[in-house]
Order: structure tokens, then C-alpha cells, then sequence
């Protein structure tokens, strides 16, 4: 099951880049989020599956999409074919590399030596959350508005155009 | 140590995202002047309370601070040490500065209240990540940062501020692959990401090609987020494009805090500097002088000429702390803040250059110190402290570094430091003439100075270029020193800090 879900990861992410709608781009690095997010939760690690879905899948997903709808652009992003090719050669390396290197690499990490609280089983994510990682949360809502005012700082453009015409 | 109540240091967090939340709304009600007084008030309070509280604040010791919501404690602990402190009265110094200068420049681009709220949230972003002692913490504060400086880059909504701003945010974006696939296997290794415990667990895994692996990864994140060579390619475009108050925040402060400050702490007190790592930083370091001086000597581009020194600059302040000496790490320390100083001071003048003149050519300037005096008087006094010419605040921090090489037997070094400080100060004596002395063109005769708020930022930053500069032992005695001392002491700092 997993290799299905990392099947699906990869080639919904592949699609993300080569896509040259960037609506249904953006669509497939949400799907391929979602993907991802499973993946974390069927290998036991639900804080970051939880994450993965709230703020990739979710937030960015929909910032993407409401950004592309408001520009009202939607074109085709026009490459160079030299650009498909390095991109194919670089995502086989890519592959590659992953498949021969990674699994010896990571079967090799040591074992951790130092009890951390946010490893405890008894600990469900809210806990985590609020009781461990509570400066991440301003931290997340300090980037929210970051990405937020972002925004509203590079409409003012079509705000301006809209005037001029 | 000594532990308090939280709402001391949290206040450099909570202060300017608070205030970056109601200045939209501020601006509803008023389009220029409320949204000044508050965004300067603001930054003035955050200098004014990291100079008086929190150097009283760490006179007894490195401090500690839990926060509580309304009574119930939670985990959100920072700690305020002499490193932090002294990134914390950069960070607001050159803050202040650039929202004063703001007042005036950002008159012609509008929406004033956005562009406010975008700089406040970078400053919460930078003091957050030098008050944090986590690994995790400390990456999502440089994302804060990261995310509104791609906002004020593109501010100007030109073809080449796109272009700049998009360039800087798919190069960050590879920064943070390989800072997060760091900070993940120090996670996978320790079980934890608080500094203290994560030094620990290093040192009981022994795992040290792991720890070099992890190095290599922060160093080519964190050394792209500092625009060290060969890690630079996005801050030529990315600082020129930016509005000058901007670029001043990059150049003065960004780079040094998500990039430098990053690295040194973890290297110097969580990792403890190796022979390896050192030598690595030092040559980084001397790479990074000689490329961006070199370069900087062709630039017809005013900011494009002081983006390049930036990164020459960098490399003077790694191969001090690269020396691994109390000495050296003192001058790179230093040199951080005098850059901080200068380089704002210079961005800024070319700032009131092209509003005034309407360009950054420098072949196309000439004679403008008739009708800029103020402006061409602040530039020269930034000019010959990035040069190292005595009296003035970057001849101390260069001179310590130097002395620090010879100490530490790096002979070559010192010489090669030398040689790039000459080359320094050829390339600004080239901005000095071109721009501002010779003949005045024609069609320069109706310029004139820049407005109030802009020159009393540059007085400013061009009086602390003198002040810290004659004053240097109080500074290092107040400020530099008892960060030098957290540094020194490596890994045995958080050691002693968890009574390990």
C-alpha cells in the first residue's frame, strides 16, 4: 500500500512541475500533499501527517488557487523543451539516487539517546502542539500574516490597472 | 541564569505582529500619517527596550523566560544571552532607521500600511529566531522573515522586482530543503531540537560524519540565506530591486540574522567548532571577500555595487569567527554590527540618490555633492567605515580580525584581508567621485536634498559610524564582549546551561 501512495506522491508532485496550466498545477501538488500526509499517518508520525494536510494540502493549496483565480490569467506557462529534458534527467538521478542511497543511509541513523517528550506515546497532538511546540504556533500565525499581506501587497497592481483602464 | 515572567522578551515578538495585524486597519482610517507615528513609535520602543532592559536584563546572567496565558504556563521559551542581545539592538537599530527613512521614500509607492505591516512581521521574524534555542523554531522565525521580504522585494511591482523577488524565493526554497533535511536528521539522531539537548545527544551518539553531513547541509542552507560564495546568486538581483529601505534590511541585518547568526550558533555552541568546520568557514569567508569586491569594482549599478560589497563584507566577518579565537570571533561579531550600520547607512543614501535623481547609473551622476551636501557628507562617512579608514566603526571590528589571523597563524589570511579591504576602498571611492563630486551635470542643477525623515535616518546611522567608532571599548566592553564570551565557550555554554 505504501508503494501505491509513494507512486501517486511522486507522480502527482512530477505533474505539479510539468503542468503548464497553473490551476490544475496547483491542484496536483495539493493531491500530492494529501498523498504525502497519508503516508505520514500510516507510518506513524500523525503530527506531521496533521500538518502536511493542514497547512500544504489546505492553506497553501487554497492560497495557490485563490491567487490564480483572482489574477484571472490563467495562461499556459510557455518553456523551453531544453528545460523538459534537464528536468526528466535531473528527476531520473533524483530516483536514482533515492532508491540506491537513502535506504542504507537512514538504516544507518543511530539510535536517539535523549527521551524527548514529544516522542511520549501517551501524548495526543493537541497536547504536543500547545504543551511542546507552542512557539511554532505564533510562529505559523506570524507567517500566515506574512503570506497574507504578501499577497495583498502584489495585488495592488491590478487594483492600479484596474483604475488606469 | 536567572528565569522570569515571559511577557519581557516576548514583547520583541508580540510587539510588532500585534501592531503589523492593526495596520491595516489603521490605514482605513488614515492613509500616511497614523500608520507612521505607530510603526516608528513602535520600532523606537523595541531599540530603546533592547538597549536599556535587556542589557539590564543579562546583567545578571543569561536569561531564561517561560509565557503564561492568562495563568495557565506555556511552552514558549526564549532565552536572551549576549549573543542574542547584541543581534536584538542591531536588528532594532537598523530597524528604526529604515521605518524613519520610510516615512518620506515610501511616499510615491502607496499603501503605506501594507508595506508596514510586511516590515514588521520580518523584524517579529528576526528577533523571534535570535531568541529561540530550537532547532525548529529558529527555521520556521527565518521562514517568517523569508516570507514578507519576498513581499517587500516585489513591493514595487516592476518587471525586475518580480523577477528578483521570485529568483530570491526559489533559491530560499532550496535554502530551507536542506536546512529542514538537517534540522530532521539532528531530530532523527538526538530525539530532540532544543539547542541544549541536541548538543548532548550529539556528543553521546558520537556519530561525527552524521554531525558533518548535518553541517554540510546548514551550511549551504544557512550560507545561502548569508549569500556566501558560492551561495550567493540571488542577492545581486534580490537587494538592488527591493525599495532602498528594504534593501538596507536585507543587506543590514537579513542576511547576517537568518544566515550568519544561524550559522555561528550552531556551528560555535550547539555542533563546537572542529578544525574542519573552521577551516571550511575561513576560506568560505575569504572566497566571498575577494568575488564580491572584485566583481563590486564593475558595477555601473549603485545598489548592485553595494549588494556585491555585502557579500564581500560576509566573508570578513566568517573568516573572524572561522579563526575560532575569543579574538577573532570578537572582531566578526563586531564587524556585524558596524556592517549592519554602514551598509543601511549607504543602501539608504542611494536610495535618496535615485528618488532624487530618478537613477542608479553611477556613469550617469556626477557633481551631485553641490546639491546634495547632507547626503554626499553621510555617504562618504559610510564609504570610508566599509573601507576600514580610522576613526570610523569598520576600521576597529577589520583590524581586530586581522590581528586575530596573525595571532592564530594565518599569516596569509591577514594579508589577503588586507588586500580586499585596499580593493573596498577603491570601489567606493569610485561610487564617492562618480556620484557626487566633479563637475555637476546640467541636468542635475534642479536636484535637490533629500527630505527631513530621509536625512535624519542617514545622520543617524553616519553619527553611530563615528560614535561606535570613537567609543569602541565601551561598545566592546557593553556589547561585544559578553557575546563573545557565549561563543567562546562552544558547546560547554549549553552544557552549563541545562547543569549537564
Amino acid at each position: 500500500m505504501n508503494i501505491f501512495l509513494l507512486c501517486g506522491l511522486v507522480c502527482f508532485s512530477a505533474l505539479a512541475i510539468t503542468m503548464h496550466n497553473l490551476l490544475k498545477s496547483a491542484i496536483c501538488l495539493g493531491v500530492a500533499s494529501i498523498f504525502l500526509a497519508v503516508l505520514f499517518f500510516r507510518m506513524g508520525a500523525p503530527y506531521a501527517g496533521v500538518f502536511e494536510v493542514s497547512i500544504v494540502a489546505g492553506l497553501i493549496t487554497v492560497l495557490f488557487i485563490t491567487t490564480i483565480v483572482l489574477t484571472k490569467r490563467e495562461g499556459g506557462v510557455k518553456e523551453r523543451k531544453l528545460t523538459n529534458i534537464f528536468f526528466l534527467l535531473f528527476f531520473i538521478i533524483f530516483i536514482m539516487i533515492d532508491f540506491f542511497v537513502m535506504k542504507g543511509f537512514i538504516g544507518n541513523l543511530p539510535n536517539m539517546p535523549v527521551g524527548s517528550p514529544n516522542l511520549a506515546e501517551n501524548n495526543n497532538f493537541s497536547k504536543v502542539l500547545w504543551q511542546y511546540r507552542t512557539l511554532d504556533l505564533v510562529g505559523q500565525i506570524c507567517a500566515i500574516f506574512a503570506g497574507v499581506f504578501s499577497v495583498l501587497a502584489l495585488f495592488r497592481a491590478d487594483k492600479k490597472e484596474n483604475n488606469n483602464e | 541564569m536567572t528565569n522570569g515572567e515571559g511577557e519581557l522578551l516576548f514583547v520583541f515578538i508580540v510587539l510588532p505582529l500585534v501592531v503589523a495585524g492593526i495596520m491595516p486597519l489603521i490605514g482605513k482610517l488614515s492613509k500616511k500619517v497614523v500608520p507612521d507615528i505607530l510603526t516608528n513609535l513602535t520600532t523606537f520602543f523595541l531599540l530603546a527596550y533592547s538597549i536599556i532592559v535587556g542589557k539590564q536584563i543579562i546583567f545578571s546572567g543569561i536569561y531564561t523566560t517561560k509565557f503564561s496565558w492568562f495563568g495557565e504556563p506555556m511552552n514558549i521559551s526564549l532565552t536572551l544571552d549576549g549573543f542574542s542581545l547584541l543581534m536584538l539592538v542591531t536588528i532594532s537599530i537598523v530597524s528604526f532607521c529604515v521605518t524613519l527613512f520610510s516615512i518620506d521614500y515610501m511616499e510615491h509607492y502607496g499603501h503605506k500600511a501594507n508595506y508596514y505591516s510586511l516590515l514588521l512581521i520580518m523584524i517579529a521574524g528576526m528577533n523571534g529566531l535570535v531568541l529561540s534555542t530550537d532547532l525548529f523554531s529558529i527555521y520556521v522565525f527565518l521562514e517568517v522573515a523569508a516570507i514578507a521580504s519576498y513581499g517587500l522585494v516585489a513591493y514595487g511591482l516592476g518587471h525586475n522586482e518580480l523577477e528578483a523577488s521570485f529568483k530570491y524565493l526559489m533559491l530560499s526554497a532550496v535554502a530551507s530543503g536542506f536546512i529542514v533535511l538537517g534540522i530532521s536528521i539532528i531530530f532523527a539522531c538526538t530525539g530532540s531540537l532544543t539547542f541544549s539537548e541536541v548538543a548532548i545527544g550529539i556528543h553521546l551518539v558520537n556519530a561525527k560524519y552524521l554531525v558533518g553531513f548535518c553541517a554540510a547541509l546548514f551550511l549551504m542552507g544557512f550560507g545561502l540565506k548569508a549569500a556566501l560564495v558560492p551561495f550567493h546568486a540571488w542577492l545581486p538581483d534580490a537587494h538592488p530591486s527591493a525599495p532602498a529601505p528594504i534593501s538596507a534590511m536585507l543587506s543590514g541585518v537579513l542576511i547576517k540574522v537568518s544566515g550568519a547568526y544561524a550559522i555561528i550558533r550552531i556551528f560555535l555552541n550547539v555542533f563546537g567548532l572542529t578544525y574542519a568546520l573552521s577551516t571550511v568557514l575561513m576560506y568560505l569567508g575569504l572566497i566571498s571577500i575577494f568575488v564580491g569586491a572584485i566583481i563590486a569594482i564593475g558595477q555601473n549599478d549603485m545598489k548592485r555595487m553595494l549588494a556585491y560589497s555585502s557579500i564581500s563584507q560576509i566573508g570578513y566577518i566568517f573568516i573572524g569567527i572561522g579563526t575560532g579565537s575569543p579574538l577573532g570571533i570578537l572582531g566578526g561579531l563586531f564587524h556585524i554590527l558596524n556592517h549592519a550600520v554602514f551598509k543601511s547607512l549607504l543602501f539608504l543614501n542611494s536610495g535618496a540618490i535615485e528618488q532624487a535623481t530618478g537613477t542608479r547609473e553611477l556613469d550617469k551622476m556626477g557633481g551631485l555633492a553641490k546639491q546634495m551636501p547632507l547626503t554626499a557628507t553621510t555617504n562618504a562617512i559610510g564609504s570610508l567605515s566599509v573601507a576600514g579608514i580610522p576613526p570610523f566603526n569598520g576600521f576597529w571590528s577589520k583590524l581586530l580580525i586581522i590581528i586575530a589571523l596573525v595571532q592564530t597563524q594565518h599569516y596569509a589570511f591577514a594579508v589577503l584581508a588586507v588586500l580586499g579591504s585596499v580593493i573596498t576602498l577603491w570601489y567606493y571611492l569610485i561610487i564617492q567621485r562618480n556620484a557626487f563630486f566633479g563637475k555637476p551635470e546640467e541636468i542635475w542643477k534642479n536636484v535637490k536634498e533629500a527630505p527631513f525623515w530621509m536625512s535624519c535616518a542617514t545622520v543617524i546611522l553616519a553619527l553611530l559610524c563615528i560614535v561606535i567608532g570613537v567609543t569602541f571599548p565601551f561598545v566592546i566592553k557593553t556589547f561585544l564582549v559578553p557575546a563573545t564570551d557565549i561563543l567562546a565557550s562552544g558547546v560547554s555554554y549549553l552544557y552549563n546551561f541545562l547543569g549537564y
